[in-house]
């Protein structure tokens, strides 16, 4: 099977015989080495939670930045090759901006992922002859929270380029059992707070490292206060919440 | 009196002196000198002058005379300014001949372009087209797309120059006649005409056909009489128009275009009534 | 056409009561190009928004100077909806001007308002159009489209929502504006008795005790009324209004369009 396949892996534009493209593929696996990321929508809003690896005792844990605002309504959570989102990140702002100032409204949230997909693509040329801007696909996976005219929404957007919408979703490492632990716990009458408790519920499991106030980040976007990263004092609150914590 | 007509009517210097050109440029005689950015010169050289069309019930007909004009001169005598399309469209050109050629290439090429893709686009008999059914270009079609080339050529600042009537039937097999210039502007009316048509004759048609409903009751022969008369109005009084002339009917039947038509029963008794008018003995 | 006949041959004969007229023009030096690329296709438009609907109106006659190209040459335009025929448009676009500009403008217009609804799946909001709009125009700052627009529609609150542009995209929500050739014929009309400028409660005092009286929303048949009127006085006084007059009114129902006669002298 490792024989077969490595003819047809080499090519970043080259279907192998069963159809497939194996550097999407492989690049699929770079996310599941990631660090855990999850979102939870709720009726008033969406929660972002990651886990921030901390590699050594040295590192200032402010520095890991794995949730990004896009806009002020829409924001997202990352995990895979952190340098690879930022280039996706940046087209997502300046896609928002650029509708903004075009449209004098904001970008809906599915736009937006729609914009950051078109991008991840383009290792290969465009059909209307655009240039190759990349030299393999991205390696890192988003989770895309907003606040829209529709109401609040997640996405899940992969390096092939595909998306979809979730009321819940896990990307990473951790993410099988996450996800798992989301289908049972998810319900559609969640409030904002027991949707970040579930949340960092969610990350302690799968996570290797005890879970505290500084090796996770939260988080959210509502009606009335938009896109929002959670400040060390909030943080703690909703570490407080948790049970055993 | 002097024996330059250019300066009849004019100030004359030896009275009010010479003319102060002071605010004229340099080049043309004055003081001024404008540092403006110049382009390529556009003026329309060897001209073709007025084409009109009218609808009628079931169709339409369109008249051009065969002169191209260089200046005053009256250069070519066998210009045919009525350019068929296809069995469904015909299309008058006024203005500059040159240009009008290049659009006849264009046009013959998207010809050939359009037969690739409906083969049977230029079936020979009726029957043919009824079999296979292929949509023909219509004159609508037609003139979308003329009017994109000439406002196209406009905003590059380089105009084709012609004033072009489209004439002929739309997709739904009704009449249809519409209007594009240098300018790119397009227009359509029951009746048309382009130059000094637009003056001479374009009143006379509208008598025939005020409107829409009044060209669904003209019948196809009082149509070309009222263009017939026209034309006989224009070479009365446009100096740069002849008295053999194009004249297309293009309805159901498709095109039928005569090339070498004379204008019949002239009377130029008006003519010793007006002054400026042939040799005036008073 | 006229320009045609605008151009003269360029000549060198004799006559010219001033001195030398085409001089040392014929040697190689360089000389200004004659190409205008605009003309005036005379024409009015008109917009006034109530409560829940917008109208705007336009003659339909085209001209080139002293010549009337055609008697029916609509200015007003469906933005959006399907098809070539923007089936179940909410937002009309009227333009008057130069009348190619304003079929191009349309067409761009158009085109944008249909790509939106794919991109985003959703209608666009006149809201939105109205910024876009002025973008476009904007967009051709240096080689301007030659014309006025108004745009109208409803806006998110089913109100009657209408943005009025000059030809370089400065742009502005209105009670109602009226452009073109007659428009500072109509516009100090649409002034008294829109806005009701000059107008004062006759049951107030004199002098300084005048209040004047407030404007509101005027209801659809009032505005439709108040938009012939302007059109048939326009049509008095200005040579290149007549022949028409078209009408497109917005609602949450969709667009209805009306024709009516106007003089056609």
């Amino acid at each position: 099977m490792f024989i077969a396949r490595s003819e047809y892996d080499r090519g970043i534009n080259t279907f192998s015989p069963e159809g497939r493209l194996f550097q999407v593929e492989y690049s699929l696996e770079a996310i599941k080495l990631g660090s855990t990321a999850i979102g939870v929508s709720t009726s008033s809003g969406v929660v972002l939670g990651v886990e921030k690896r901390i590699t050594s005792s040295l590192l200032e844990t402010s520095s890991v930045e794995k949730i990004v605002e896009i806009d002020r309504h829409i924001g997202c959570a990352m995990s895979g090759l952190q340098a690879d989102a930022r280039s996706m990140i940046e087209h997502a702002r300046v896609t928002s901006q650029s509708h903004e100032f075009h449209y004098n409204e904001r970008l809906g949230v599915e736009s937006c992922t729609q914009a950051i997909c078109d991008l991840a693509l383009r290792f290969g040329e465009g059909a209307e002859g655009e240039e190759s801007i990349m030299s393999r696909p991205f390696g890192v996976a988003l989770l895309i929270a907003g606040f829209d005219e529709e109401g609040p929404s997640l996405y899940h957007a992969e390096p092939s380029g595909t998306f979809y919408r979730y009321d819940a979703k896990a990307i990473g490492s951790g993410s099988e059992g996450a996800q798992a632990e989301l289908q049972n716990e998810f319900h559609k009458s969640l409030t904002l707070d027991e949707a970040e408790v579930m949340v960092l519920k969610t990350l302690k499991q799968v996570m290797e490292e005890k879970l505290d106030s500084k090796n996770v980040q939260l988080a959210s976007v509502t009606k009335e206060k938009g896109f929002r990263i959670y400040g060390d004092e909030e943080m703690e609150g909703v570490v407080g919440r948790l049970e055993g914590n | 009196m002097n024996h330059f007509p250019e300066a009849w009517g004019r100030p004359r210097d030896d009275i009010y002196g010479s003319y102060n050109a002071s605010y004229l440029p340099q080049s043309r005689g004055g003081l001024q000198s404008h540092h403006q950015p110049t382009t390529h010169t556009q003026q329309p050289i060897v001209t073709g002058t007025s084409v009109l069309a009218l609808k009628f019930s079931t169709g339409v007909v369109i008249a051009a005379d065969n002169l191209a004009s260089y200046g005053s001169l009256a250069r070519f005598t066998d210009v045919h300014r009525l350019k068929p399309f296809n069995k469904r469209a015909v299309v008058g050109f006024g203005g500059d001949v040159s240009d009008m050629q290049y659009l006849d290439r264009l046009l013959n090429s998207l010809d050939v372009e359009e037969n690739y893709t409906s083969p049977t686009g230029d079936a020979k008999s009726d029957d043919d087209r009824a079999l296979v059914d292929a949509p023909l270009m219509s004159a609508k079609n037609l003139h979308t797309y003329l009017a994109k080339v000439m406002y196209k050529r406009r905003t590059d600042f380089n105009p084709l120059w012609n004033a072009l009537l489209v004439c002929g039937l739309d997709e739904k097999d009704q009449p249809f006649l519409a209007s594009a210039d240098l300018l790119g502007t397009t227009f359509s009316a029951p009746s048309m005409a382009t130059g000094f048509g637009a003056h001479l004759a374009q009143p006379l048609l509208r008598r025939v056909a005020p409107d829409e409903a009044a060209t669904q009751e003209l019948s196809k022969e009082k149509a070309v009489e009222a263009i017939k008369e026209c034309m006989k109005v224009l070479f009365y009084r446009d100096a740069r128009s002849m008295n053999e002339y194009s004249v297309a009917v293009i309805d159901q039947s498709g095109v039928e275009l005569k090339e070498d038509e004379k204008l019949e029963n002239q009377s130029w008794a008006f003519a010793d009534r007006i002054k400026g008018y042939g040799t005036q003995t008073v | 056409m006229a320009s045609l006949f605008q151009q003269s041959m360029p000549s060198t004969g004799p006559g010219y009561s001033f001195a030398s007229a085409p001089t040392h023009h014929s040697s190689s030096g360089p000389r200004q190009h004659a190409f205008y690329p605009y003309t005036d296709n005379g024409g009015s438009t008109l917009g006034i928004s109530g409560a829940t609907f917008t109208i705007l109106a336009g003659d339909t006659r085209s001209t080139s100077g002293y010549n009337i190209n055609s008697r029916y040459a609509p200015k007003l335009f469906r933005i959006g909806g399907d098809g070539p025929e923007n089936e179940g448009a909410r937002i009309v676009l009227s333009v008057v001007g130069f009348a190619a500009d304003g079929n191009a403008l349309k067409e761009r217009l158009d085109t944008m308002v249909k790509m939106y609804r794919y991109q985003h799946g959703k209608e666009i909001s006149v809201h939105a159009c109205a910024q876009r709009l002025s973008h476009i125009l904007y967009g051709k700052r240096f080689f301007p489209y030659y014309v006025t627009a108004i745009l109208g529609g409803l806006d998110d609150e089913g109100k009657g929502a209408l943005y009025s542009y000059d030809p370089v995209g400065s742009y502005e929500r209105e009670q109602c504006r009226a452009a073109g050739a007659a428009s500072s014929l109509i516009m100090p009309f649409l002034d008294n008795q829109v806005n009701l400028k000059n107008q004062y409660d006759p049951a107030s005092g004199e002098g300084l005790e005048k209040v004047m009286r407030v404007p509101e929303p005027l209801p659809q048949e009032t505005v439709e009324q108040l938009v012939r009127d302007a059109f048939t006085s326009a049509v008095e006084r200005h040579i290149e209004v007549g022949d028409g007059l078209q009408m497109m009114i917005i609602t949450k129902e969709g667009v209805q369009e009306t024709f009516t006669p106007l003089k056609k002298d």
